[in-house]
């Protein structure tokens, strides 16, 4: 069984490495891509979601700021895209300290509330800041491989995004090991206790929020550059902070891999709907039937029921039914 | 000399006085006992010493420093610890990560050293072993009995290396014999050099275990002295029985 459980993640890694080369056609490989990006920004979600039980619904704002601030750098200032991405990353994260200084110091349904004000304050900045970030008529962003067809970019961007998922779950299970994770697992149990007990909550809560802000970011970054046009409403959209935390509930907020499941499963499934349904607000219902399924019927997640009773690089259960409720506390 | 001094500590709620001016001094190596009848004020007073609240006036001096409004955290780095009245543990996690939660510095290294770094996790089972929990080290804590879980949360205190250590009802919901237990560990832990300031409504416990003991009465100190002297004074009497 251990072997299994450690040979299934090479299988599944060495899956994806030839994924590209396996499919018939290039729309595969966008859709895959797509999924990729999806798993890197459920994982980053689950950085904060997963360890302290905070639930945010705006972290489109950071993939949004991601977004613009590579683009802005690539477009206004001539920088590299291979420098403006990270710049912008780290850019993006130093606002999600202050940004989490104040978010956090409240919980439940009011963190919620306040995660989504920010997403909707930063589409407001960004729709109202014509000059510098092309208002609602959007930004566009320069290939950085001119010199590709769009299925060869579609395919970069693909191993691009694996990359960035290796990292977040690479930190992910750095931090599930470590003293800081045991912190942050304290204060989703009891965060009054864990204070008491010498844990630094503010700042723990605060380091969560903004190493979880810096991979959303690199993923923003790098869709600016895979689509090269940048629309304020959808990139400061709180359906895509929804999908994450779907995706993290889908899955199991308390696996490694928990995240990186659910986003095999929705997105995929979102790219069905969309073709099936065709570009209607039909697909957004029928995610919310997914995720009414989800509470209802796999409240734990699919790893979590998979590998109740076992080991593994897990934290232990709640669930999805048990994090809303305390969400709406 | 002084391990813990409070000054004229006051804290309302809703206009309703819960601590009045409490001035209390605790002297460090002792067992300090904190008797009173219920809604007297003494787990606030507990709240107040360890920053769970602030105060309205008043100030908590911890070895002549002023801790009045530090975080608790900062309070629990510079050695004070507590317990609860209701018994916390973190119920999803085992024994062995509810002890190494407990964080006495707070250096990056340290904060990002495995969790089973070994020098911590033989620290935290000998704490366990000292407790006689040591075989459920990878139990989840919401699996073990409540008076295990009474143990667990002293342990985890004890390893943030409190030199204060604060209980809260430790004999509360508890059978005889752990309560025998408890009074031993409070002994051993007070011979190594520990100080405690005990809230227990258990007069057998706190007269044969404290050596200082204080009586607290519509939120403020009303007597304080030997168990021998707190015993017969007439003001601790009127407050219990009101006679």
């Amino acid at each position: 069984m251990r072997t299994a459980s450690r040979g299934l993640p090479l299988l599944v890694a060495a899956l994806a490495i030839a994924y590209p080369w396996l499919v018939p056609n290039y729309y595969l490989v966008y859709a895959g891509a797509l999924t990729v990006m999806y798993a890197a920004m459920a994982t980053s979600w689950n950085l904060l979601g997963g360890f302290t039980g905070y639930v945010s619904l705006g972290h489109s704002a950071f993939f949004g700021l991601g977004a613009y601030g590579t683009g802005l750098l690539v477009t206004r200032l001539d920088v590299p895209w291979a420098v403006a991405l990270p710049v912008s990353a780290l850019l993006v994260t130093v606002f999600a300290v202050g940004v989490g200084v104040a978010a956090v110091r409240v919980r439940g349904a009011s963190f919620v509330i306040v995660s989504i004000a920010l997403v909707s304050m930063m589409n407001l900045v960004v729709q109202g800041w014509r000059s510098l970030t092309g208002g609602s008529t959007g930004l566009q962003v320069p290939s950085p491989f001119p010199g590709l067809h769009r299925g060869q970019t579609h395919m970069v961007f693909f191993y691009l995004f694996l990359v960035l998922l290796g990292l977040a779950l690479l930190s992910w299970w750095y931090v599930s090991r470590s003293r800081f994770g045991a912190g942050l697992r304290a204060i989703r149990e009891d965060e009054d206790k864990a204070e008491s007990l010498g844990v630094p909550t503010g700042a723990y809560k605060v380091a969560a929020f903004a190493l979880s802000a810096l991979f959303v970011a690199l993923a923003g970054g790098l869709y600016a550059l895979w689509f090269g046009s940048l629309d304020p409403i959808f990139m400061f959209s709180i359906l895509i902070g929804s999908y994450m935390v779907l995706m993290s509930l889908l899955g199991g907020v308390r696996h490694v891999y928990g995240p990186l499941l659910g986003a095999l499963i929705v997105a995929p499934a979102g790219e069905y709907f969309l073709i099936a349904l065709g570009e209607t607000q039909v697909h957004l219902a029928a995610t919310g039937v997914l995720l009414i399924l989800v509470v209802l019927f796999m409240p734990e997640g699919i790893l979590s029921r998979l590998t109740r009773g076992r080991g593994g690089p897990s934290i232990p259960e709640e669930s999805a039914g048990q994090r809303l409720e305390g969400a709406a506390r | 000399m002084t391990s813990l001094r409070t000054e004229g500590l006051t804290k309302s709620f809703g206009g309703v006085p819960a601590v009045h001016g409490a001035t209390v001094e605790l002297r460090d190596g002792q067992v300090n006992g904190l008797i009173g009848p219920n809604g007297s004020g003494k787990t606030t007073f507990f709240n107040l010493i360890t920053g769970m609240i602030r105060p309205d006036s008043g100030r908590v001096l911890y070895r002549e420093r002023d801790i009045t409004r530090h975080a608790p955290h900062r309070i629990a780095h510079a050695g004070i610890g507590r317990t609860f009245q209701l018994c916390r543990v973190f119920p999803r996690l085992t024994v062995l990560e509810n002890m190494l939660v407990a964080v006495r510095r707070t250096r990056l290294r340290e904060l990002l050293a495995g969790l089973h770094d070994e020098g911590e996790a033989e620290r935290a089972r000998r704490w366990l072993h000292r407790m006689g929990i040591e075989h459920l080290e990878h139990a989840e804590a919401r699996d073990l009995s409540y008076g295990q879980q009474k143990l667990l949360e002293l342990a985890a205190v004890l390893m943030a290396e409190p030199d204060l250590v604060l209980l809260d009802e430790p004999a509360g919901g508890v059978n005889p014999a752990l309560i025998d237990r408890i009074v031993t560990l409070v002994r051993e832990l007070n011979a190594e050099g520990r100080t405690f300031l005990v809230v227990e409504h258990n007069m057998d416990m706190v007269m044969g275990m404290c050596d200082h003991v204080i009586v607290f009465d519509r939120g403020a100190p009303i007597a304080a002295g030997p168990p021998s002297a707190i015993r017969d004074d007439p003001r601790v009497l009127e407050a219990y029985l009101g006679v």
